[in-house]
């Protein structure tokens, strides 16, 4: 009985059990079926997903080329940046409720106190401690800091232990600097992301930027992709290098004399331009314009810009008139002595009272006397206004230089079309109004009457290169063999010297070594805002130096504040291309032959003179147990000269911004000394400095060349 | 099955005097072999982010996982099953008040607060897992020793549902999921245990109200796909006012993710898991270590192994992973018959029956058939405190087994004074 039950139990419990293993493995049929549907049925679709999800075809980005000078200095470059996250929600930063974090808050606070010296530890610790208790995911800790800075960052404590388990995302980008910053900065131009770019950045943008790669890429775990095997990569290639035509120095001469009458003059904006007068190479170009805060910087390109020129377009009056050969220099034109006259077709008024009421054509061009020029246009082309403007053509007036920098703006010349309106316009014209042409365009007649007729495109790039290997090389291009005749050009030389000697450029250039050929030019301005009643002047002062050997050919044209005291050209851009024509007088042109060395005291071995640093000197001297005086003297640097028996130690103090005199130093210290102030050094042989190319006492600027000789 | 003869050879002096059911232990070994292969090749993004690409560690750590595992089964099948009666007491008290430690002050990981952390070793546990194994052998032994009352609603039913429900209710706010699951498995042991099938009804019942709280509330709170700038918002809102309820906003979205899934609106882990199945094909799948998906399946060596299984091995090979599965529980169907005691017998089917439905649960959100919840494939998943509560109950079956294989081939009689009882227990009400 008790059996049979237990047997009945089991039976019962039996047929329930194979009941639900039935069930089960029903159930396993379902798993697998619906694994069959979702591989077999749609398959394709999930694959194709997959596909769509995990591969990306990534960009590489080309390495951005470089701008340099023409004396090898970067002007613009590429260099990486780094924007630092903190991801407060990295799984190794929370693990263990954040025992990690903990334990290094207060090292790393204190870290990046020390490094970024932007906030004490307590503050670095007050953030961090924020982010994490908000678990922010991609919490901004610090921009753009240099690849320097990053580096140390790693090193840091839970930085160093990676991403994943300090939280620390660091984003690069490639930004671009300019190592000499306002030099020519407008010129180089801008790499903007967002914004139209400037300047040779945009000229030559598609020569920098190279072309980017792609690549097909599979992303693994941890947000980390790797290269997909076999399929076709495409290598970035690094943008090319641009050589400019640009000298650092120069620049920074021509940067400096504007700057310097700028801030004096409060004018409102201002450029200079420098160009080799035989190939039409700028070698400077220098725009400032004032800001509201009254500091200047290099905010556009004045020098491109059209502006109604002034006194300085008499030359190409001068030019007109001579061509039609009615008239020679010496004729003499009656301006009186009102400062006012009608001529032809209108009232002409002259800026300066003309020193005499009867004047050669020459001497109306020295003192640029608007009767006289208009009276000698209107005289000439009274009958035909149309040849003056097809001699503007033959002087490419009419039409932009074609430097290789976009911006250019065309000129803005007066239309002909009938007689009485064409005639007016024209004798405007003979004086600098009713047209308007930029600097550049000024500039690049001017040089071509310094160059015997031979008109010279303006250019800034010298060569195309990549890793050191020209790929492109520019020359010199002639955009007219010859303006003129060579007669006239004599002539139109004679009047600009005419300028200096006893014109408008006189009490400037009067004391002046070499000669210098030029013409002022003051320009009543009516711009945007301000009217031709408003006081505002554009002077200028254009010209080439030394006259019996151009060189270079400069231009100068600040626009004034209203009513400025200072407003012509022969008072505010006269200076700035005096300043200008001096230093490039003794620095290329006096030396040009050969360098002259400048010889201090030359020492022997009685009479010995050692500079070096004071701890060199003193372990030298120690080292070798000789005894001697020491003077006492916070300065680095000493000198032990002899002095009786003992050697005597006098401190010596070198001054920055003039040449030291490295007489009896050694190579070592003369190098370190000269390259901290910016000087790049020649070394002609071995033991202690003898002479020096570069007197001791002069100005010095960056960049510039010093030879020294060791013996 | 070349690999089988080559990872037994190792064993074969272990077989010698490892006892109870040889085809249970191949099963046992087997897959813990398939765990060490699929294991290792997808914790290779888990150990790119945490070991800089040390692949060996983990495959170091589920090894010595196995060992103990093992070492585990072993031991505790060498004990007389008997002991397991008066100890499933034991271990049921001291799982309640764990289980409400854990909820108040568990550690949270991904959200639910379901784990404490054993303060010696260092090492977390979930408090579920072993509750489950405590409260499958608390009921084995209630329902062998209830047996002639078993039909009756106060003797026979309340002492085994009341305990259940304990259980099923602290898991319950931390793990819905696993609270269903362990429900659903009791239940099934108390229809095989022939507890009167109107009070069965009478618990679904009962436990369908929050369910179908859940679902109802999902249903209505989803706003439809009129555009997806709407849909988002509406159901963030909903999803938002009910965070402030615990984990119940988690459950309503989930189910809403589960219910209205269109094909460009599919969980990511459900998505990536399709493209692992879809990845594999029938015979062949891409080859052992070569899975793609092991990077983007979130716990791809865990919940969601038995996909990168498909993928790596085929459907061949997933099948034969439930094939072991299921040769496992028709051996402990064997040992209940061939189990002359109630309390053995139900301690085999309870414990077996446990550990397949929590296979085929985790497989069937592999293959997306219920919604994702968070359950191991015993044995195979990477090791953790499952993977040992694992190995403990099937150290207990093969106890069993090897009692019975004791008796059939020894014929040794048990103790006088237990009989007895095991005989009283089986007598009909």
């Amino acid at each position: 009985m008790k059996n049979t039950s237990t047997i009945e139990v089991k039976r019962d419990i039996l047929w329930r059990v194979y009941l639900c293993f039935i069930a089960i493995i029903l159930v396993c049929v379902v798993v697998m079926s619906k694994a069959f549907y979702i591989q077999q049925v749609q398959g394709e679709h999930w694959r194709g997903m997959s596909d769509s999800m995990h591969q990306k075809i990534v960009e590489l980005d080309a390495e951005r080329g470089t701008i340099y000078s023409e004396d090898g200095q970067m002007l613009s470059t590429s260099i990486p940046q780094f924007d630092i996250y903190v991801d407060f929600g990295a799984e190794g930063l929370r693990d263990k409720s954040g025992k990690l974090f903990r334990q290094n808050l207060d090292s790393l606070s204190y870290c990046l106190s020390n490094l970024f010296k932007d906030k004490s530890g307590s503050a670095y610790k007050k953030i961090l401690s924020n982010g994490y208790a908000k678990k922010t995911r991609y919490f901004l800790l610090k921009r753009k800091i240099s690849f320097k800075e990053y580096q140390q960052l790693r090193q840091f404590p839970l930085v160093r232990l990676g991403r994943n388990k300090s939280g620390f995302i660091a984003e690069v980008r490639s930004i671009r600097l300019n190592p000499y910053q306002l030099l020519a900065y407008r010129t180089i131009g801008l790499n903007r992301e967002n914004a139209q770019k400037i300047g040779l950045e945009q000229t030559y943008d598609s020569v920098l930027k190279g072309t980017t790669g792609k690549r097909l890429v599979r992303y693994i775990g941890g947000g980390v992709s790797v290269p997909v095997d076999g399929a076709l990569d495409i290598e970035p290639e690094n943008g090319k290098d641009v050589i400019t035509t640009l000298n650092v120095h120069i620049q920074e001469i021509a940067e400096n004399a504007l700057m310097n009458m700028m801030q004096q003059s409060e004018s409102q904006t201002g450029t200079c331009i420098v160009m080799e007068t035989k190939t039409g190479k700028i070698r400077a170009m220098a725009n400032l314009g004032r800001r509201p805060d009254g500091s200047y910087w290099e905010d556009y390109n004045y020098a491109m810009r059209a502006t109604e020129p002034g006194s300085t377009i008499k030359l190409a009056t001068l030019l007109a008139v001579l061509s039609e050969g009615k008239t020679s220099i010496n004729d003499v034109v009656k301006v009186g002595n009102t400062g006012t006259a009608f001529v032809g077709v209108r009232e002409v008024t002259d800026a300066e009272r003309s020193p005499k009421p009867v004047m050669t054509v020459a001497e109306c061009f020295a003192h640029s006397s608007n009767i006289g020029m208009s009276e000698i246009a209107y005289n000439t082309f009274a009958q035909q206004p149309d040849k003056f403007m097809k001699y503007l053509h033959q002087f490419r007036l009419d039409t932009i230089t074609g430097i290789d920098l976009l911006g250019e703006s065309k000129p803005r010349l007066p239309r002909m079309n009938r007689r009485n309106e064409g005639l007016h316009a024209m004798v405007t014209m003979s004086f600098g109004y009713a047209i308007q042409i930029s600097p550049l365009q000024t500039l690049t007649l001017y040089n071509a009457i310094a160059n015997g007729g031979k008109m010279m495109k303006p250019y800034l790039v010298n060569s195309i290169q990549n890793d050191g290997t020209i790929i492109k090389q520019y020359g010199p291009t002639v955009l007219r063999e010859s303006i003129c005749k060579p007669g006239i050009v004599k002539a139109a030389q004679q009047c600009m010297l005419a300028v200096t000697a006893f014109g408008t450029g006189k009490p400037i250039f009067k004391d002046c070594p070499y000669k210098v050929a030029g013409k002022t030019g003051t320009a009543h301005v009516a711009d945007g805002k301000y009217g031709y009643n408003d006081g505002v002047y554009q002077a200028s002062f254009v010209g080439y130096f030394p006259a019996d050997n151009p060189q270079f050919t400069c231009i100068v044209a600040i626009k004034t504040k209203p009513y400025a005291p200072l407003h012509f050209g022969g008072q505010l851009a006269a200076p700035v291309f005096k300043e200008i024509s001096d230093r490039l007088y003794s620095m290329y042109v006096q030396h040009s032959d050969s360098i002259r060395y400048a010889t201090d005291i030359v020492n022997d071995s009685i009479g010995y003179n050692y500079i070096g640093m004071k701890t060199d000197v003193s372990e030298v001297m120690n080292a070798l147990d000789i005894p001697f005086k020491a003077s006492s003297t916070n300065s680095d640097w000493i000198s032990v000269y002899k002095n009786g028996k003992a050697p005597a130690v006098a401190g010596k103090t070198m001054p920055a911004s003039v040449m030291p005199s490295l007489q009896g130093m050694g190579l070592k210290d003369a190098v370190y000394l000269c390259e901290n102030m910016g000087l790049k050094v020649r070394v002609k042989g071995a033991g202690k400095v003898t002479t020096q190319s570069i007197s001791s006492g002069n100005k010095i600027s960056k960049g510039q060349v010093v030879s020294i000789e060791l013996n | 099955m070349a690999e089988l003869a080559y990872i037994q050879e190792p064993f074969k002096h272990l077989q010698r005097k490892a006892k109870g059911d040889k085809y249970i232990w191949s099963s046992v070994l087997l897959l813990a072999l398939a765990s060490v292969l699929v294991v290792y090749s997808a914790t290779g993004s888990l150990a790119y982010k945490m070991y800089k690409g040390n692949t060996e560690v983990y495959l170091f750590k589920q090894v010595s996982f196995i060992i103990v595992g093992l070492l585990a089964v072993y031991f505790l099948h060498l004990v007389n099953y008997k002991f397991y009666s008066r100890v499933a007491l034991i271990l049921y008290l001291i799982s309640v008040p764990l289980l409400i430690y854990t909820l108040f002050f568990g550690a949270e990981i991904n959200e639910g607060s379901r784990w404490i952390k054993l303060p010696v070793i260092n090492m977390t546990f979930q408090t579920s897992d072993f509750a489950k194994v405590a409260l499958f052998m608390y009921i084995s032994r209630e329902l062998s020793r209830k047996q002639h009352v078993i039909k009756d609603f106060k003797k026979g039913f309340l002492p085994v549902i009341i305990p259940i429900m304990i259980t099923c209710a602290l898991i319950m706010p931390a793990n819905l999921s696993n609270a269903l699951l362990t429900g659903a498995t009791s239940l099934l042991l108390l229809f095989i245990g022939r507890v009167h099938g109107k009070h069965l009804m009478m618990v679904i019942g009962v436990a369908l109200i929050p369910i179908l709280l859940i679902v109802g509330i999902a249903a209505l709170t989803y706003t439809g796909k009129t555009t997806d700038g709407v849909k988002e918002t509406s159901k963030n809102k909903v999803a938002e006012s009910l965070t402030s309820m615990g984990r119940f906003g988690t459950w309503v979205s989930r189910v809403q993710d589960f219910m209205y899934a269109s094909n460009d609106d599919i969980p990511y882990q459900v998505e990536q898991a399709n493209i692992a199945i879809a990845n594999g094909s029938i015979l062949y799948g891409l080859g052992p270590g070569k899975s793609r998906q092991r990077n983007f399946l979130p716990q791809a060596y865990n919940d969601e192994i038995f996909p990168i299984i498909i993928e790596e091995y085929g459907l061949i090979g997933g099948a034969f992973i439930i094939f072991i599965y299921m040769v496992f529980l028709f051996r402990c169907i064997n040992i209940f018959r061939r189990c002359p005691y109630a309390f053995g017998a139900f301690l085999a089917l309870g414990l077996s029956f446990s550990m397949i439905i929590q296979a085929l649960a985790n497989m069937a959100v592999g293959v997306n058939l219920t919604p994702v919840t968070g359950v191991t494939l015993p044995l195979v998943s990477m090791g953790g405190s499952s993977f040992l509560f694992t190995c403990a109950a099937i150290g207990i079956i093969l106890s069993v087994a090897r009692n019975v294989e004791q008796l059939e081939g020894k014929n040794v009689e048990p103790p006088a004074a237990q009989m007895k009882e095991e005989k009283k227990a089986l007598q009909p009400a």
